[in-house]
């Protein structure tokens, strides 16, 4: 029967042209939102590797002060660290975790190579973060007496660089040495993947970095943020400070990366929906003028529940040719390694868009189907 | 072999009701060759329509080889005119997206048929039509007497005991019609009870029998 269908719809391929371009077309775009869902669901599932509740930025800006920039910053540092409130405070450079800055530098070991993100920050970032160290330790500041910057590395960094070597005590590029791991590091939040990221200890004398991230108590509020705010504008007349609650930095990245997948999602319903409605309008009109063949093939012996598998089955056929198109562009992503992603995800898209594409057209033909199995054949052989 | 019982058969509307066939009693034995004439609409193609069990009557019985058939399921009516029955009609009912070769192969495929013995099946059928020339052509490249071949060999492929046919030398010219007659003929003496429903008395003269009807009524 496989063969029959086969014979019956590339014979009629001609007419049957414009349903599998449009079915080719619906995969493209399922494979190309799956691809996009199946790499945000894979990247959510790793742990973020560290913890922003009542974790605060606070961004300092000295406007025109030029003058002892960096000891400035470190009285605002201790004097906020001196608040109840505040059980950590660190200072880093401005990508601080799910902001939309970024900083990053080719970091090389022998012959590797990698492009990693660089933060540059002091010995309590850990500790403000509750990144946990799972080989070596965090930098001190009393490390900076060596000749070598010290860092530490996240795992991906680590296993990019130095594979199952131990990386500890090694020295990267001629100019850091390695302190410590940490696991994953997803400073632009849950959907983002876990890049290479390199911690650097700062230079506690440079004016550049002035973001200070502190944890404070459980409950902390508003009412503690003005008071926090007014003692360092006391002691920095100039300069403008702005706080930034990581949880809401955090639902602004999210919204950054979820908002166009939402978009593509409904463009894309829309596109299935059309297709889905074309399908069924084609095959009703398909069973209409096929009335005839229908009461034929009922008098030579098909039953009614073989007459609803035969149009189910030419649209899965129909829909098989146009996937075996699909398949020719969408498995292009994977062997040419298209923007760089894994080609688990790629196959893992065209997986789901293929098994949407049979569900889509299975739906849209089990009702004309069913129509055509009801046809009385003593009428339809009468009408022809 | 056919036997047909007090067949009534009545159409309904939502404001109206027909009766196409009113009392039929009828016994077709085994070998015969019956044709079925009467003006149009008189009941003939409701007539061979319940013989050949797409179609059930309003009332009355029909029995096939002594079985009645009345209660048998969708599953079990398919089989029957699957394996025991061939139908030809006026308009032979070809598909056109299939070659001669497939359209022959088609009463195979509902009896799982492998491949290759059912093209064997369906090349026997069209050398015994005289078409094996035609087996790779399309319905639209035949003239209407070959269509009806093609449509009496896949009538015949499955080696039904029945033929029933609905004014197969309808469509054709007297040439083409006393082919086909021939053909029919030659089945019927090969052993193959056939019905015919014709329109034509020098067809239905070649035949063993004649039913007349008049407004679904069994006149002869």
């Amino acid at each position: 029967m496989i063969r029959h269908l086969l014979k019956l719809i590339w014979n009629k391929k001609k007419a049957h042209a414009l349903l599998l371009v449009e079915i080719w077309a619906a995969f493209m775009v399922l494979f190309g939102l799956t691809s996009l869902i199946v790499i945000n669901v894979r990247n959510y599932n790793q742990p973020l590797g560290f913890e922003y509740e009542n974790a605060w930025a606070v961004l300092l800006n000295n406007n025109q002060d030029t003058t002892q920039v960096a000891e400035k910053i470190q009285r605002i540092l201790d004097r906020v660290e001196a608040f109840p409130e505040v059980e950590a405070a660190t200072r880093m450079s401005g990508n601080f975790p799910f902001s939309a800055n970024t900083s990053n530098n080719r970091i090389d070991y022998g012959k590797r190579k990698t492009l990693a993100d660089f933060f540059t920050t002091d010995e309590n970032f850990a500790k403000t973060l509750n990144i946990p160290v799972v080989a070596g330790r965090w930098f001190r500041n009393a490390d900076s007496v060596g000749k070598y910057t010290p860092i530490v590395l996240n795992r991906k960094a680590k296993d990019e660089l130095f594979g199952d070597e131990n990386p500890l005590g090694r020295v990267l590029s001629d100019r850091y040495k390695v302190f410590g791991v940490v696991n994953t590091f997803k400073s632009k939040g849950e959907y983002m993947s876990d890049n290479p990221a390199v911690f650097e200890l700062m230079d506690a004398k440079s004016a550049w970095h002035s973001t200070l991230l502190i944890r404070v108590k459980p409950g902390t509020d508003a009412a503690f943020e003005a008071k926090m705010v007014k003692a360092v504008t006391t002691m920095v007349d100039d300069w403008s400070v702005e706080v930034n609650y990581l949880t809401d930095s955090r639902k602004n990245r999210h919204n950054l990366t979820l908002v166009p997948v939402i978009i593509f999602g409904i463009v894309s319903s829309f596109l299935l929906i059309n297709v889905a409605l074309g399908l069924f309008g084609v095959l009703n009109l398909s069973i209409a003028r096929r009335r005839g063949e229908i009461g034929l093939r009922r008098a030579l012996g098909a039953t009614g529940s073989g007459i609803s598998s035969q149009f189910i089955g030419e649209i899965w056929v129909l829909a098989t040719f146009g996937l075996l198109i699909g398949f020719l562009f969408a498995l292009q992503f994977p062997l040419m390694n298209v923007f760089d992603v894994e080609a688990g995800i790629y196959l893992t898209a065209i997986a789901l868009s293929t098994v949407v594409i049979y569900g889509l057209v299975t739906a849209c033909a089990l009702f004309p189907s069913r129509q055509a199995a009801l046809i009385q054949p003593a009428v339809a052989l009468h009408e022809e | 072999m056919i036997t047909l019982q007090n067949i009534e058969k009545v159409y309904r509307t939502s404001s109206i009701e027909t009766l196409a066939l009113n009392n039929i009693n009828l016994n077709i034995r085994k070998g015969e060759f019956v044709s079925i004439m009467g003006p149009s609409g008189c009941g003939k193609s409701t007539l061979l329509n319940i013989m050949g069990l797409l179609d059930e009557p309003s009332k009355g019985t029909v029995e096939l080889d002594g079985e009645r058939i009345g209660q048998y399921r969708d599953k079990e009516l398919a089989r029957i005119r699957n394996r025991k029955i061939g139908f030809i009609f006026q308009s032979f009912h070809l598909i056109n997206d299939l070659t001669v070769l497939d359209n022959v192969e088609i009463p195979l495929l509902y009896r799982s048929a492998n491949g290759k013995p059912r093209q064997s099946y369906a090349k026997d059928a069209l050398e015994k039509v005289g078409l094996s020339n035609r087996v790779k052509h399309f319905p639209k490249q035949l003239s209407g007497g070959q269509k009806q071949r093609v449509a009496i060999a896949r009538a015949i492929v499955g080696n039904p005991e029945i033929i029933l046919a609905d004014e197969p030398t309808g469509n054709l010219d007297s040439g083409m019609g006393n082919e086909i007659m021939n053909i029919l003929q030659t089945l019927n003496n090969d052993g193959t009870t056939i019905v015919m429903v014709t329109h034509d008395e020098a067809m239905a003269k070649r035949t063993h029998r004649l039913v007349r009807l008049f407004d679904g009524t069994q006149v002869l």
